[in-house]
């Protein structure tokens, strides 16, 4: 053998091992990385699975109890009701005006400037503190439009806070009509409007419904915007459909045990404890529900498409 | 021109279709303008609440500076004291060490649940983030109470001296903050790695990286502005969060040294919280000290704001 011809496989096998060390230290870095990011991961997802299972387990032995569900201190049902009807007066007000609004956005308005300070005006709405928003309300409705700490002030110092999201799910639930739907309507001879009326509103049906639950989710979470507009106390008799009334709800009332209220309800310290966990419990299963039919409509919605 | 009876009729409703049109696209317009309305007159209101303490007593430096926070003066008996210094400490710690322990687990999550998860995993993870997304806030100020509180409060029990009140503070609200704003974070991190599109990844794969080599060279740079804006909302929502972290402060006051390590676990303040607890029985001059710090606050998230902003002008993929 001679020297010419082992030179150039031994030239062959560095470069070949030298690959071979790029590429493993390649793998072994790629596993070290993967490992790390299962570990996160894992980490988070147990943490959330965690939480949501150590509040309804805490709740447990409240929510069983029927005096969670009375008037008296122990029990929830005004707090119950109350939340209802802020939710249900605040979506009242709110989904006319951002589905109006939407509408314009998407079908009336043309693309450019107006549509930019729109959008900018609905991203720093939605970054304005929820706290501060509450301020806001207390001080334009309650005070200058003497609304009174009520749960009209409530409603729409919500109607503020939720604007910017519904508006955002409305619009993306009207942008994905297709635009043969609507062609079609206006080459009948429609006007704009009709054909909103009649072919675009109905096809993004779902999407708005979509859109109403989740605001709902945020409505019933919501503590700090209503603290001050709503007030932490309930009048006599709450279960009237009176807007000018201060009212608490489940969330405020949660606030007002834990905090500023503790040892001022006829309850002893382990009582409020297990109301408060109740509470959380309500809370977390209200949500739940919500979450889990807003999935269930988007896939309905998917399912429609899919199958057209 | 004579039209016939028929015709003149149609002529007439099209007129009032028209005219109806007209008057709907007015109104929706309204509706649309009603939203810059809204955020005008949040900053008007507040701002032109905010300066009236400085006629009253306060001066720029004390406020910013001073370290007693007492603007009814009740707690001296005296002179109302307007030194916010403690409460926007408070708050600076608490959101900075909230997003040092958030923003890795909140990208790298999103990263692995973007490119690298198992099915099974995106399909029990999905729903758990959008459910915590809303999550209330008050919920997690009760778990902080009952669970982190008594925890951190043995950690720290050779720090502190073991304090009646140890467990309390900054160190508790840190995980509060933690637990409220992860799942913000994360989900408009995977909605920003979600807009990049396939063919990065398949120029990656096709030069031969490794899945590692495929997130840290290509997704992540392709749409880092992105990731950046997650990160600058949830500074927002950190900054903002309200009832959870109230409920676990538990302090009026920032501690007379807090330059120590034991800081972390006795009660103590932020912005948010004394505004929770004080501002409904105050009254004149002290409400407009609680005014002043709404407006910091609502400053810093315009801010913040902004700068997503910028940062979403300037990316590639949305």
């Amino acid at each position: 053998m001679s020297l010419q011809e082992v030179a150039p496989s031994q030239a062959r096998e560095v470069r070949l091992s030298a690959l071979k060390r790029i590429a493993r230290r390649l793998a072994v870095t790629n596993s070290i990385a993967m490992g790390v990011l299962w570990l996160i991961t894992l980490l988070v997802a147990a943490l959330f699975i965690y939480i949501i299972i150590s509040l309804i387990v805490q709740g447990a032995s409240t929510l069983i109890s029927p005096t969670f569900y009375g008037t008296s201190d122990a029990g929830i049902a005004p707090e119950l009701f109350n939340t209802f009807y802020i939710l249900i007066l605040t979506e009242l007000i709110l989904v006319p005006l951002s589905l109006a609004a939407a509408i314009y956005l998407v079908e009336y308005s043309p693309q450019g400037r107006f549509i930019t300070v729109i959008h900018f005006a609905a991203e720093t709405l939605s970054g304005v503190p929820s706290l501060v928003l509450g301020m806001f309300g207390f001080l334009v409705f309650a005070v200058y439009l003497h609304l009174g700490i009520s749960r009209l002030a409530g409603a729409l110092t919500l109607l503020c806070l939720n604007f910017p999201l519904a508006l955002r799910l409305f619009e993306s639930s009207l942008e994905s009509v297709p635009g043969d739907l609507r062609e079609g309507a206006l080459a009948l001879g429609a006007t704009k409007w009709r054909a909103i009326r009649t072919v675009v509103l109905p096809t993004a049906l779902p999407g708005i419904i979509t859109g109403v639950i989740l605001t709902a989710g945020k409505i019933i979470g919501e503590a700090a915007a209503l603290i001050f507009t709503m007030g932490l106390f309930n009048p006599g008799n709450v279960f009237t459909l009176n807007p000018l009334i201060p009212s608490d709800t489940l969330t405020t009332h949660l606030y007002y045990i834990k905090g500023p209220g503790a040892g001022t309800l006829s309850l002893t310290s382990s009582q409020e404890t297990a109301l408060a966990a109740g509470l959380s419990a309500v809370l977390i299963i209200l949500l739940l529900i919500i979450n889990l039919s807003a999935r269930a409509i988007g896939r309905a919605i998917q399912r429609r498409v899919t199958a057209a | 021109m004579q039209l016939t009876q028929p015709a003149q009729q149609a002529n007439r409703q099209s007129r009032r279709a028209r005219l109806v049109d007209r008057v709907i696209s007015v109104v929706f317009l309204i509706c649309a303008i009603l939203l810059v309305a809204i955020i005008l007159a949040v900053i008007f209101f507040i701002a032109s609440q905010s300066f009236q303490v400085f006629f009253q007593g306060a001066t720029l430096k004390g406020f910013f500076f001073g370290t007693f926070w007492d603007p009814t003066g009740d707690i001296t008996g005296g002179a109302p004291s307007y030194g916010a210094g403690g409460l926007i400490l408070g708050t600076v710690i608490t959101t900075v060490f909230a997003m040092i322990i958030v923003v890795p687990f909140a990208i790298g999550t999103a990263v692995f649940f973007t490119e690298a998860a198992p099915q099974w995993l995106v399909r029990i993870m999905q729903p758990l983030i959008e459910i915590f997304t809303g999550i209330p806030s008050v919920v997690i100020g009760f778990l902080g109470l009952i669970t982190i509180i008594p925890l951190i409060q043995k950690l720290s029990a050779p720090l502190t001296g073991n304090l009646p009140t140890g467990g309390y503070g900054w160190a508790t609200a840190i995980l509060v903050l933690v637990i409220m704003v992860l799942p913000t974070t994360m989900s408009i991190s995977i909605d920003a790695l979600r807009a990049v599109p396939g063919s990065v990844r398949e120029a990656s794969l096709a030069l031969g990286s490794t899945r590692w080599q495929l997130m840290y060279r290509a997704v992540i740079p392709a749409c880092a502005t992105g990731l950046g804006t997650a990160v600058v909302l949830g500074f927002t929502r950190a900054i903002g969060e309200a009832l959870a972290v109230a409920l676990v402060l538990g302090g009026s006051q920032i501690p007379n040294w807090p330059w120590t390590l034991a800081v972390f676990f006795q009660p103590n303040v932020n912005i948010t919280g004394q505004i929770t607890s004080n501002f409904q029985e105050t009254a004149g001059t002290a409400q407009y000290a609680y005014w002043t710090l709404a407006f910091v606050l609502l400053v810093i998230t315009l801010i913040f704001v902004s700068i997503s902003r910028f940062l979403s002008s300037r990316s590639v993929y949305k």
